[in-house]
């Protein structure tokens, strides 16, 4: 077997949900290992409750065993797999039935999310990027993304318009895909 | 909610990504996006934004055991490529026996092979005629097959210990390139680790909102000429941080040099790893592994006993804010 043939097997995640789709257990330990961190580190930080967390984490694994192929046409496993895990995180901290039409779009993502130190490095380049947003910015999107707080419920706690925390997220958003890119 | 003529504005599509929106208005754009590919592509960048975004969270690994549990339940749900009740595959397997096979009657050799009466073995086990086992008369017919039928036999045999021979060579073949495979693996990780290394440093190095503080000795005391200094870049956002040191004065083997940093927020200094001076008197720490958004308030260099402290030991040698 040629060295070039053999080495994506090893680091590729589409390799590996193909072996996952084929019932291989060993390449569902990797896959775990390979994003359980990250997985559960989300759904900590929305509920605060390991237990919760962990459970919101098998169910996300499970749900690759059982339907690797879903995984297969996002593009980037590892990116679907964060949005995922705080979209179920959300559901559970509002205590409402996963919404799954958003999960069935593709993302599109410029990092390779298999390799521990491309993780480490979009977490810093996007952490840095999160310093620099405007303190407001920063707060409003936060409590959308890991509170689970609606542009309107927002605009309640901070006295802006919901127009403006909408405006506030969009922004904020697209400084961290004009951060990613430069 | 705003669409404009043709298409919803990405704040629309930003709140849809995040399920935050209202059944009535997620809908509505649900719709939208699944006939518009403009949205659905500008869905997608936003849904990657916002990934992006969500790995900035603390990273904290599960607890073993959940690894466990899942490993533990995916065993269980071991995947079947076809699922047969059991019972259709026991009548199956009945007519099997009774129906003769097509394939066996489209190889059918050009030499007849006589045909062999299968012995009952049920009863070869059970049964006597006198003193000599009803099995050896039932298996009479299968000694008296034709040389022919040995022939074959024989070279059935050699087949198989011929395929055994060239699947060990295979297997052992198989061995070697997952052995080679996996080193090569390794070897990768290594590289592709040094190189987010590099890349970490280059961005510290290069960073505009990294902060760069000259350390030298305090007011107070006596010091040598020329005097230690020291130099640190430090971004908070990562807590990345790069520190060197020059005229630093030798230490015995027992003492050590320890950086820390103060954060701004009254928390206890931090260590940020332990150095010795090389014959050139300068030393340096790359990357120490710190928590990220951690304001410092200053920096300062203490002499700890060997293997480091956890909290500064007096005097303060180098300092700098």
């Amino acid at each position: 077997m040629a060295l070039a043939q053999a080495l994506p097997e090893v680091c590729d995640d589409t390799a590996l949900l193909t072996r996952i789709r084929r019932g291989d257990e060993n390449a569902m330990a990797t896959f775990f290992d390979r994003y359980a961190t990250i997985v559960y580190s989300v759904a900590l930080r929305v509920l605060h409750h390991a237990a919760a967390a962990e459970e919101i984490a098998e169910e996300i694994f499970l749900d690759v065993w059982r339907t690797p192929e879903s995984l297969l046409t996002t593009g980037t496993p590892g990116a679907y797999l964060a949005l995922i895990a705080r979209n179920r995180a959300i559901d559970a901290l509002l205590r409402r039935p996963s919404s799954p039409a958003v999960n069935d779009i593709s993302l599109a993502a410029i990092y390779d999310l298999s390799n521990e130190e491309e993780r480490s490095i979009l977490a810093d380049r996007t952490s840095t990027a999160v310093f620099r947003l405007p303190r407001d910015q920063r707060k409003a999107l936060e409590m959308a993304c890991f509170d689970g707080l609606s542009h309107t419920e927002i605009a309640e706690i901070t006295g802006d318009t919901a127009s403006l925390v909408r405006m506030k997220i969009r922004n904020a958003l697209l400084d961290l895909r004009k951060a990613a890119f430069a | 909610m705003t669409a404009t003529s043709l298409h919803y504005e990405a704040g629309d599509l930003a709140l849809f990504a995040m399920q935050l929106l209202s059944e009535e208005e997620y809908r509505l754009i649900a719709g939208h996006v699944a006939a518009c590919a403009f949205c659905r592509q500008e869905l997608a960048r936003l849904q990657g934004d916002l990934a992006a975004y969500i790995h900035t969270v603390e990273m904290h690994a599960p607890a073993p055991v959940v690894r466990d549990r899942v490993l533990h339940r995916i065993a269980r749900e071991k995947k079947a490529p076809v699922s047969i009740p059991l019972e259709t595959v026991v009548s199956s397997a009945r007519e099997i026996r009774k129906a003769p096979s097509p394939h066996t009657e489209q190889i059918e050799p050009q030499h007849p092979i006589p045909a062999v009466e299968e012995p009952e073995i049920h009863l070869a086990t059970r049964r006597h005629n006198g003193n000599r086992p009803q099995f050896e008369e039932v298996a009479e017919p299968r000694s008296s097959g034709s040389i022919f039928g040995k022939i074959v036999l024989g070279l059935g045999w050699i087949a198989s210990a011929a395929l055994a021979f060239a699947g060990m060579q295979l297997y052992q073949q198989l061995q070697a390139n997952r052995t080679s495979i996996s080193l090569q693996a390794k070897e990768l990780d290594r590289l592709r680790n040094d190189a987010a290394g590099s890349r970490r440093l280059l961005d510290t190095m290069t960073s505009t909102s990294a902060r760069h503080v000259l350390l030298s000795p305090p007011a107070s005391s006596a010091t040598p000429d020329p005097a230690p200094e020291g130099r640190i870049i430090y971004s908070a956002a990562t807590g990345s941080l790069i520190f060197f040191a020059d005229h630093l004065e030798p230490l015995d083997s027992s003492r050590i040099y320890e950086l820390w940093l103060i954060p701004a927020d009254g928390r206890d200094p931090i260590p940020a790893g332990t150095f010795r001076p090389d014959p050139q008197e300068a030393a340096s720490i790359i990357l120490p592994p710190l928590p990220r958004a951690t304001e410092a308030k200053a920096f300062g260099v203490t002499i700890e006993d060997e293997g480091g402290s956890q909290s500064p030991t007096l005097p303060i040698v180098l300092a700098g804010n």
